[in-house]
């Protein structure tokens, strides 16, 4: 899960929807205040709903906001490492009532219609390039959207398609202005659910929540063309289904997210949310997952993360390396990034890219960071 | 021990403070010199900065709440729209910096068209500008007011749930929300539409502009697109598009490369020259104004100027000292004038916005200025200044230590000196005269036409002398005759200000020659160029059935046909349009044509084309034309056998026979259709609405276009008409800033009189008697000079400029309504300081001699 999207998201929709646009409030104003987004009509998220697939591969309109989520930790032909990722989201301008009782003063319809808005954001990182793009749409049969069968989910010419109606195998092609890549995905092990089978808490009280699953255990491989150089690539990546209607609580400020593939074969999932009142303790979410399904929450009292270096970017200042500890895992490591300038300077500025572990284990996987 | 130069600076610095304390005495004289220059800058400024935004606009002119679009997809030749899945097809391909347009034309409840656009919202605001495009392109101006923002999703606050949902939301700019839906709501094609009212910095300009959710259905045009406009490098994107529709592009879609605004710039070219025309014009006459007040603050200055070079002034320093004096008032005035020229600007451009985009489709965008205007009209009205005071000053500084001329001396000298005048001006009519018949383009007319504006100010003088004399002649001795001798020593002080005022007068009579008679033309053109009751537009896929329908109706007596076809000659769009045979008969007013015209035209053997591409292009009868429509289709270059009338349009017009229109393989279908009606013309348009639901705005009675046509024509010249007005203004200023200086200058003499037992009534009667007969000689002149100008704007100017022949029609109603304007202007600048002074103790009139 990204749990740090919530933030942008809300943020995002509230630009959208009420208009607290200025630049300058979008760094000066708290987070909390502008997550005090109006849900009501939106379906809630409650806890004892049983996810099926492949009917949750696709939109849920109904919720205010929803992501695909693919990030992948990539090897070239020469050796060389490289993270790539893939993000198409969805966001309600309205709930589906509204949509229903919007006032009808010209009795035809057309399909331009719509209550769905989408972004998608792709990038490709190395050592020493971090290249990102971003694409906006309305939701439209032949614009942006999702397809059952095969599972199609698209933005113009960005486009993960499978198969059939399951997620893998499946084909994902993008094209940029600066980069464009084709990739191969497939996975033979079983969706992770995360949270309570899929009901994930984004704070302690429970109040605010989201569903999630995810596929920490995909075998990637393409080509990337970059300068008019071809690039087969090949590795592995990590898939995220999110969807919700209501954002961080008001305290909230922002996210520091982690997918991380470890050398014994498991991979850990982990997110804080940074709480800003001084009130609340942070909120930390954990899940260690197997290859065969299996896997262990971790509650918040057992993991503790610091920050070690900051690194200004042209869109920010992060903080790009951290000492993760959990010691009912046994797991104490250090993470640092592949390129610490690896930050989205898009609609919504954040940082994402690929990580390198050490410590009690090693490994690679992917960071986001938000609300900096 | 100080050095000559410094010597020489401080004899500058201390004349200059003798010349401040002058001004400070009599602040009224350096008043009058300000105004003129802030006049004469002010509407320079203003016309400027109206004009140059203009330009700029058509030049960077971007989609709407997007950025400058590089390509443009139009539909193919004879539709009227693309189908939307071209977009999608694009988008899907990769091609994603592209944007889906409609355009259509809506009624509001007033039966009034607006335009309106629609456009795929989100991609608007989403397009990244096309780096290379705009960094080589970094504007030199500087836009203080509003630094031109562009709009992206996250810095523009819009509804988007309500605007994607279709539901019925517009948007508008401020500023146009202000002036056509003050109440938030706007009623179109008859469905009630709430408006978003945007900052004017986004570049909206007049437009009306909504989602495309809303827009398809609110015109009933579902799946159809006007254009989609690609951004991006021009080339590339070509490569591209092509590459996607495998090289048969042509079939569903024109590319179109857009220009730099060149076409837009070359359509309203005469437009913007008329503008500058008018705006030099009240520059001249503020110039007028202040030389009038130069040249009478030195006269009042001679003694002063006398004394200082007995002082020990010299020369040198005098005259330097002087053009400080002029150059401090020059920048002074001209930077008060740019200022107030900024805002006149500001209050005109919402008047051109509306012609240009109504009439040529051009959009405004927000007002910007430059500096160097400030500088060039200091360096403009400076040089102007000076070339028309130096030798006020070298005389004045020359002038004999000993006590200037005698009074009589000035007289004589100045009665030489209109005569000079009289015959430069008429040696100047003269070459205009001989040139005129040469001229073909309407930029040498232009010059010509300056060169009579200038000359006609000249006769003035000596004309008014003349007339003087004549009238002296025939006036009883007493105190009358005094009051017409002593007006003919007034010629003199009062012919600058008098010359102002004939400028303005003739320039406002030619105007109003100019306008009415225009419009008497275009209502005698629409007369029988409408000639049936019913003119309709049905979308094309109800064409064949209107057709059907209307001859089905027995109070039907007749129906026509007209095709329109988009096409270019010499890289200029034109209309290729065919009618019936009966329409091409009667509904064009013919202005030249050939012996065999009629046969060879329904023989396929020639073309008739419009004045204004004749003009344009200097195409005669018996020239011969082709288009790429007739190399396509293997027609030979055809020949003009005829030129028709055509006014207000701005496209040219060539007209086929049907015949040839078949050869060119052309659509069959018509574009509109007419009819003629036994009945009232409201029952036939309620038929078809029920029958064919055809909607309102496809329908347009005579009565509607003739009312659309002429507000169209009223609006093109409406920013003359006030213009003029300004410029009337400016000099009626001028007029009463010069009454008020020479009545102060005549305290003495008027103090005399009354000394001698006239009395105050006697006096006030005296000198209003004087100006008026001044005033009413100069009102005289401005008759035919008026009519003179005219002739030339109409018969030259315009026909050259816009190609549209008008016959003169001079209204005498305009007349005389500016001469009531110039009567009461003088009146009131008499009567004001005379009823102050009369009233004055008569000894501190007396006074002023001395002084």
């Amino acid at each position: 899960m990204k749990p740090v999207y919530y933030a942008q998201l809300a943020l995002l929709s509230c630009i959208l929807l009420s208009g607290c646009f200025n630049k300058s409030e979008q760094h000066t104003t708290g987070m909390g205040q502008l997550l005090d987004g109006d849900i009501k009509g939106y379906s809630p998220v409650v806890p004892g709903v049983t996810l099926s697939f492949p009917e949750d591969h696709q939109a849920h309109n109904g919720f205010r906001q929803e992501w695909w989520y693919l990030t992948a930790n990539l090897t070239t032909a020469s050796g060389e490492q490289l993270g790539l990722q893939w993000t198409q989201f969805r966001i309600a301008l309205a709930p589906p009532k509204t949509t229903a009782t919007v006032e009808k003063p010209v009795t035809q319809t057309n399909s331009w219609q719509t209550q769905q808005l989408y972004m998608s954001h792709t990038a490709i990182t190395t050592k020493t390039e971090h290249l990102a793009a971003e694409r906006w749409s309305r939701g439209h049969d032949n614009l942006s959207g999702t397809q059952a069968n095969p599972l199609i989910i698209q933005q113009d010419d960005w486009q993960w398609r499978s198969d059939d109606q399951h997620l893998f195998p499946a084909t994902l092609k993008v094209t940029t202005a600066d980069f464009n890549y084709q990739l191969k995905l497939d996975s033979q092990a079983p969706f992770q659910l995360q949270g309570d089978a899929g009901y994930s808490r984004k704070n302690a009280s429970g109040t605010v929540a989201s569903y999630y699953y995810s596929q920490p255990f995909i075998k990637v491989s393409g080509t990337i063309e970059h300068q008019g150089e071809l690039i087969r690539v090949s590795g592995d990546a990590w898939l995220d289904r999110e969807w919700s209607s209501q954002f961080l609580s008001k305290t909230q400020q922002g996210w520091d997210w982690f997918a991380l593939r470890l050398n014994d074969g498991s991979a850990l999932m982990l997110f804080q949310l940074r709480d800003n009142s001084g009130k609340q303790q942070d909120f930390f979410s954990a899940k260690r997952m197997y290859p065969d399904g299996s896997g262990t929450l971790i509650s918040s009292d057992q993991i503790s993360m610091t920050a070690t270096a900051w690194q200004q970017t042209s869109s920010g200042r992060y903080p790009v390396a951290w000492e993760i500890s959990i010691p009912s895992q046994a797991i104490a490591i250090s993470t640092k990034a592949l390129n610490d300038d690896a930050n989205m300077p898009l609609s919504i500025p954040y940082w994402e890219g690929p990580i390198q572990i050490s410590g009690s284990h090693s490994g690679l996987g992917y960071m986001e960071l938000t609300g900096y | 021990m100080s050095s000559p130069v410094a010597d020489n600076w401080l004899t500058i610095r201390l004349t200059l403070a003798v010349f401040s304390q002058h001004y400070r005495k009599s602040p009224l004289q350096a008043g009058a010199i300000l105004l003129g220059i802030v006049l004469a800058v002010t509407l320079l400024i203003g016309v400027r900065a109206t004009n140059e935004n203009a330009i700029r606009s058509y030049s960077e002119a971007t989609e709407l709440l997007s950025q400058r679009a590089q390509l443009l997809l139009a539909p193919s030749s004879g539709k009227k729209a693309i189908d939307e899945s071209i977009y999608f097809k694009l988008r899907q391909a990769g091609i994603t910096q592209a944007l889906a347009v409609l355009n259509d034309t809506v009624t509001d409840n007033q039966g009034q068209r607006w335009d309106i656009q629609a456009s795929d919202l989100i991609a608007a605001l989403s397009i990244q500008t096309a780096q290379d495009a705009t960094q080589q392109k970094q504007p030199e101006q500087y836009t203080p007011a509003n630094e031109q923002q562009s709009a992206s999703l996250l810095s523009v606050d819009l509804p988007l749930d309500k605007l994607l949902a279709g539901a019925p939301y517009i948007l508008m700019s401020q500023s146009f929300a202000d002036d056509v839906a003050s109440s938030g709501v706007m009623i179109l094609n008859n469905i009630k539409l709430n408006v978003i009212r945007l900052p004017d910095e986004l570049g909206l300009g007049n437009a009306i502009l909504m989602d495309i959710s809303l827009g398809q259905r609110l015109v009933n045009r579902r799946g159809q697109l006007s254009y989609i406009a690609l951004f991006g490098q021009a080339e590339q994107l070509t490569q591209q598009v092509n590459q996607v529709f495998n090289h048969q592009t042509s079939q569903f879609f024109d590319i179109a490369v857009q220009d730099d605004g060149e076409g837009l710039t070359s359509l309203t070219r005469s437009f913007h020259l008329n503008l500058t025309a008018m705006s030099l014009l009240a520059f001249v006459v503020g110039l007028f104004i202040a030389y009038n007040g130069v040249r009478y603050s030195l006269l009042k200055r001679q003694k002063l100027l006398v004394q200082l070079q007995q002082q020990g002034v010299p020369q040198n320093a005098l005259l330097l000292a002087l053009l400080t004096e002029l150059l401090a008032l020059v920048i002074i005035g001209s930077l008060l004038g740019f200022i107030l020229g900024l805002q006149l600007s500001h209050w005109l451009q919402p008047i051109i916005a509306l012609t240009l985009e109504q009439l040529y489709g051009a959009r405004l965008m927000p007002g910007l200025w430059q500096w160097s205007w400030l500088y060039q009209a200091i360096g403009l009205t400076f040089i102007a200044a000076l070339v028309a005071c130096y030798p006020l000053f070298t005389t004045l500084a020359k002038q004999p230590l000993a006590r200037s001329a005698s009074r009589f001396e000035q007289q004589s000298q100045a009665k030489r000196k209109h005569v000079k005048l009289f015959i430069i001006a008429l040696s100047l009519l003269g070459i205009a005269g001989l040139l005129f018949p040469f001229t073909q383009d309407y930029q040498h007319s232009l010059a010509l036409l300056g060169v009579v504006t200038f000359a006609i100010p000249l006769l003035l003088p000596f004309t008014l002398q003349l007339g003087l004399t004549i009238v002296e002649r025939f006036s009883k001795n007493g105190l009358w005759r005094y009051a017409v001798a002593e007006s003919k020593e007034l010629i003199a002080p009062l012919s600058l200000a008098m010359m102002a005022m004939l400028l303005a007068l003739t320039a406002n009579i030619s105007m109003n020659t100019l306008v009415g008679s225009f419009e008497i033309t275009l209502k005698s053109w629409l007369d029988d160029r409408l000639y049936a009751d019913l003119y309709i537009r049905p979308p094309n896929d109800k064409v064949a059935a209107t057709q059907a329908f209307l001859s089905t109706q027995p109070k039907v007596t007749a129906i026509f046909g007209q095709w329109v076809h988009n096409s270019q000659y010499q890289q200029a769009p034109l209309s290729l349009m065919t009618r019936d045979a009966h329409s091409l008969r009667n509904s064009n007013q013919i202005k030249v044509s050939s012996n065999n015209h009629w046969q060879t035209f329904f023989d396929a053997k020639s073309v008739m084309i419009s004045e204004p591409l004749a003009i344009k292009y200097r195409l005669n009868v018996g020239d011969k034309i082709s288009l790429p429509e007739f190399e396509q289709a293997n027609v030979e270059p055809l020949m003009i056998s005829a030129i028709f009338y055509d006014y207000g349009n701005p496209l040219g017009q060539i007209i086929v026979s049907q015949t040839t229109w078949q050869q060119l393989g052309l659509s069959e279908l018509p574009t509109s259709i007419a009819a003629s009606y036994a009945n009232d013309i409201v029952e036939l348009e309620t038929l078809l609405q029920q029958k064919l639901s055809l909607s309102e705005a496809q329908m347009y009675n005579q009565t509607k276009i003739k009312q659309r046509a002429l507000e169209i024509f009223k609006r093109t010249f409406s920013i003359t008409l006030v213009l003029n007005s300004l410029t009337l203004l400016v000099a009626a200023i001028g007029l009463f800033s010069a009454c008020l200086m020479l009545t102060q200058a005549r305290q003495a003499p008027l103090a005399r009189l009354y000394a001698l037992g006239v009395s105050r009534n006697q006096l006030r009667g005296l000198v209003s008697g004087q100006m008026l007969i001044i005033v009413l000689f100069t009102c005289l002149l401005a008759l035919p000079t008026g009519a003179l100008l005219g002739y030339l704007l109409i018969n030259k100017v315009t026909l050259q400029a816009f190609g549209w022949s008008i016959a003169m029609v001079w209204d005498w109603l305009a007349y005389f309504r500016v001469l009531l304007i110039a009567i009461l202007a003088s009146a009131a600048a008499v009567i004001a300081p005379l009823v102050w002074q009369t009233r004055k103790p008569l000894i501190s009139s007396l006074q002023q001699e001395a002084l």
